[in-house]
């Protein structure tokens, strides 16, 4: 390895990044990806439309209808219209649900007798609905309860329910997706970039310039990655930055292992992209090959859709070939939990990235010949 | 033993065997030229002879051999390799300066003074000392392979590989990438392999190799090969006969014929291994045309036609002419203007200025060429064929586009397979042919309807001279049976002694347009029109 040549080589290939402003790509795609998802994945429901018909008008029924204006999760509109006129709405994607108030419900109450409300969801997306008929009931429940303990009726033996939620108190999306992209960003992004680094070179015929010339492997390899990897580690802060000033996660763990395991990660990216260029020859097919390889497991295994832990048999398995999994356990520590170096886990997923650079590189290298095919 | 010596080299590509058993050898200073068709083997053997490839044989340079690219990697310091291609090598964003600067790199060339002024040197002789500052994705053809050339003297190898580098290169850039070369082995005694398809350029080299299916076949010094091939040499024949090939001028026997003898070209030594390999031109027979239409005088008129790219002007403010029945040749080097020219007269770029009519027609919208359409011919630089169809169903195609009466359509394929000699091949594919194959359906697919005028673009680079030479016969014989029109253009400046007139393009402007023999007249001296076009370039500086 003689520095350099190293030197040189780099020395070009930055300056071919900012004139051909593949730069540009580096630092907004990732940015681009974390917003884009950030802001774009929901699981949970607030702001859901609700039509509230009352035919009872009573005190009691006002008091229900007040529970659901008062509250986050819906944009309550009281109508006086039929169930028909309403379905009409939910049919033309205007609102979500539908809650009846029968005419004599506080008098059927009062008396002790059966009321029977009416609830129609748009259950189109499943998840959405199941989520938004849990809290319709859950308010009505929680109306029922309060009614029943202001009429003096005994709740002596009823079980309450304390709860807490552990790492994302506020069980908020952000804090449960943002550091998951993180994962999937810094896999894509950096093994395009390698890919094309090389592949570039093939395509356009320059690649001459190393098979033709004294030029050794190890140099050209690290002329081509060193570039990618310093570029990229930039983002390894940007993309902090992003997560906890912009979706404002926690941060509650050790900020070097969080930098760490994203610089080892990095380096899989990279061996991953370089192993790619070396058995492709166009960039279009090496870009949509990285994207393949890279975006469907990232997005499957990175614990954002579903926790690896609740997978099982043959997913479970495909998890754990995938690089994103080990990282982005120690990432969802950093953020969320802040074990940190204490970690056994921690530490045995470190050295499994560490594996993986290890042997995607030596493959990648293994396989690149000073030679045309 | 010779300084380079290259025994039993065979290059293999999966199932197919590119070079075969070849062996050389050369000595310092000596410049051997390659030729020989596309996919003969030259290149094989030149990123053999580089390390750039795996090959079988042995390689002796200088008492060290290798068998491989690995064990010519010790070596490597010493050679230089400048692949195909224009500016193949080249960083389109990187200036001439840094690319000096990076090839010095990575050679890990000392940057004394020494370097300072043999690098100095280079760059006055190739006259890019004014561009220093330039992009290489802004130079002209010539100055990238010029740039190339230099970027692979710098480190002064000993054993310099140049494939093509003067394809489609103009005629001065030509001049100049030799003068360099032929400097630098004088002064540095290196080696230079060299191969061209420019014959004018073979005939200058120490040693000339004629390749043909991965062999050499024919070896020695210009002047040797000439004379091995006078005997078969004679003066063009007035009939065919089916052992002789007849050519521009020249018909070539292995069996003495009853005619004057002529004086042979490098040309020659195809004709005459087509000979030996029992391979013969058979005769181009064209039919006549089905339906005979009347035709205007003046077929095609430009006037101050001009076409910018941003600020680069591809076609400035040309004027040309092309009557009826009229062979016009628009030659010039690549980047020159001549597709962009084709391509405005077909409407697939937009007019910036000027006016054009076809066939009697002022073309103003997209709606005037519409029923053009059907009179005109056109076979595009790549041949717009469909690679996953067979030559016939690709045919058919064609034939479908135009709406011929699918029986009528069978029956032309049919005729034209013959006449045009592909017949055999009909039911192949296209990535299966040998490009002039290739470029002899492409000519069928656009004569299926029988147009007036057949715009061509670069039907000839990469094919043959064999190839070629039943390309041009086919063209002649169209003219002359149906009285069609035809522009073509090219970068071979021979070509042009094939055509009626030529307009010569340089740079987007036109700075010849004449006929063959009044240009003839014009310049007494010149042996060949490569000479006069020189001539041209030269004033135009």
């Amino acid at each position: 390895m003689r520095i350099n040549i190293i030197k040189a080589y780099m020395l070009k290939e930055f300056k071919e990044l900012v004139r051909t402003r593949l730069i540009v790509m580096v630092y907004l795609l990732p940015s681009m990806i974390l917003i884009l998802f950030g802001y774009g994945i929901r699981m949970d429901v607030s702001h859901a439309r609700l039509i509230i018909i009352d035919n009872d008008q009573s005190k009691l029924s006002q008091t229900l209808s007040s529970k659901f204006e008062h509250t986050k999760y819906f944009d309550t509109v009281e109508r006086h219209m039929s169930e028909t006129q309403a379905l009409r709405e939910i049919k033309q994607a205007k609102k979500d649900a539908i809650l009846i108030i029968p005419s004599s419900f506080e008098k059927n109450l009062l008396k002790g007798e059966k009321s029977e409300l009416g609830i129609f969801i748009d259950a189109a997306f499943p998840t959405r609905g199941t989520t938004i008929e849990t809290y319709i009931q859950g308010t009505i429940l929680s109306m029922a309860k309060e009614v029943l303990a202001k009429k003096g009726v005994a709740q002596k033996g009823m079980i309450t329910i304390n709860s807490r939620s552990l790492f994302n108190q506020a069980m908020r999306d952000e804090d449960a997706i943002v550091p998951g992209l993180i994962g999937l960003v810094l896999l894509i992004a950096p093994a395009i970039l390698a890919a094309l680094l090389i592949v570039k070179e093939k395509e356009k015929g320059t690649i001459f310039n190393f098979y033709a010339s004294p030029l050794s492997k190890n140099e050209f390899l690290a002329a081509k990655l060193l570039p990618a990897f310093l570029l990229h580690s930039l983002n390894i802060f940007i993309l902090f930055l992003l997560s906890v000033y912009l979706f404002e996660v926690p941060f509650r763990g050790s900020f070097f292992l969080y930098w760490l395991a994203s610089e080892l990660y990095i380096l899989v990216s990279l061996s991953l992209g370089m192993f790619i260029s070396v058995i492709t020859k166009r960039q279009i097919v090496a870009v949509v090959l990285t994207v393949i390889i890279t975006l469907i497991p990232g997005f499957l295994y990175s614990g954002i859709i579903m926790p690896i832990s609740s997978m099982d048999g043959a997913s479970q398995i495909e998890a754990h070939l995938f690089p994103i999994m080990y990282y982005n356990h120690i990432i969802y520590d950093t953020f969320l939990i802040g074990e940190g170096f204490a970690s056994q886990k921690n530490l045995l997923y470190l050295g499994i990235l560490l594996l993986f650079t290890l042997v995607l590189f030596s493959v990648g290298k293994l396989l690149l010949k000073k030679e045309m095919k | 033993m010779a300084d380079l010596e290259v025994s039993n080299l065979s290059v293999h590509y999966k199932k197919l065997t590119a070079t075969h058993s070849v062996s050389l050898s050369a000595n310092s200073g000596d410049i051997i030229g390659f030729i020989g068709a596309d996919g003969a083997g030259k290149s094989s053997l030149m990123h053999a002879i580089a390390g750039v490839i795996h090959f079988e044989g042995t390689v002796s340079y200088k008492g060290y051999t290798y068998h491989s690219p690995q064990e010519c990697e010790k070596i490597k310091p010493e050679i230089s390799l400048m692949p195909q291609g224009i500016g193949l090598v080249l960083y389109d964003t990187l200036s001439v300066e840094e690319h000096l600067e990076f090839f010095a790199d990575i050679r890990d060339i000392k940057q004394d003074e020494k370097f300072l002024a043999y690098k100095e040197k280079l760059l006055h002789m190739s006259g890019l000392s004014e561009f220093t500052k330039r992009l290489a994705g802004n130079l002209s053809g010539g100055m990238m392979q010029k740039l190339s050339l230099i970027c692979a003297l710098l480190h002064r190898p000993k054993l310099l590989i140049l494939d093509e580098p003067t394809t489609g290169v103009d005629p001065l850039s030509r001049l100049e990438l030799w003068d360099i070369l032929d400097a630098i082995r004088k002064e540095e005694g290196t080696i230079a392999l060299v191969s061209t398809a420019y014959m004018q350029e073979a005939a200058k080299m120490d040693k000339i190799l004629l390749f043909d299916e991965g062999k050499i076949i024919a070896q020695g010094s210009n002047a040797e090969l000439i004379d091995s091939i006078r005997p078969f040499t004679y003066q063009a024949l007035k009939e065919y006969r089916e052992d002789v090939i007849t050519f521009d001028k020249r018909s070539y026997s292995l069996a003495p014929l009853q005619a004057q003898v002529a004086e042979p070209t490098l040309e020659g030594l195809f004709f005459i291994n087509a000979l030996k390999n029992n391979k013969t031109l058979p005769p181009v027979e064209i039919g006549d045309k089905e339906q005979q239409e009347s035709v205007p005088p003046v077929i095609m008129q430009a006037k101050g036609l001009t076409k910018y790219f941003g600020d680069f002007i591809a076609d400035d403010h040309i004027d040309i002419e092309l009557k009826s029945a009229e062979i016009l040749g628009l030659l010039g080097a690549n980047g020159a203007g001549k597709t962009t020219f084709i391509k405005m007269l077909l409407g697939l770029y937009k007019i910036d200025e000027g006016s054009l009519s076809l066939l009697g027609k002022d073309i103003k919208s997209a709606d005037d060429r519409l029923e053009l359409k059907s009179k005109i011919g056109y076979v595009s630089q790549h041949f717009a064929l469909y690679n996953d169809m067979t030559v016939r169903e690709n045919l058919i195609y064609f034939a479908n586009m135009h709406k011929i009466p699918l029986d009528k359509a069978l029956q032309r394929i049919k005729k034209y397979a013959y006449e045009l000699g592909f017949a055999p091949y009909m039911d192949k594919f296209p990535t299966e042919l040998p490009l002039g194959v290739n470029q002899r359906f492409s000519i069928a697919a656009a004569l299926l309807h029988e147009p007036l005028v057949l715009f061509l673009d670069e039907p000839t680079s990469g094919v043959d001279t064999i190839a070629r030479a039943q390309f041009w016969q086919i063209l002649h014989k169209l003219k002359e049976k149906w009285g069609i029109s035809i522009l073509i253009t090219t970068h071979y400046m021979s070509e042009a002694e094939y055509c009626d007139r030529v307009v010569l393009l340089k740079r987007g402007k036109k700075i010849a347009d004449d006929t063959v023999a009044n240009l003839y007249k014009a310049h007494p001296d010149a042996k060949s029109f490569e000479d006069i076009f020189l001539s041209y370039f030269e004033a135009q500086i």
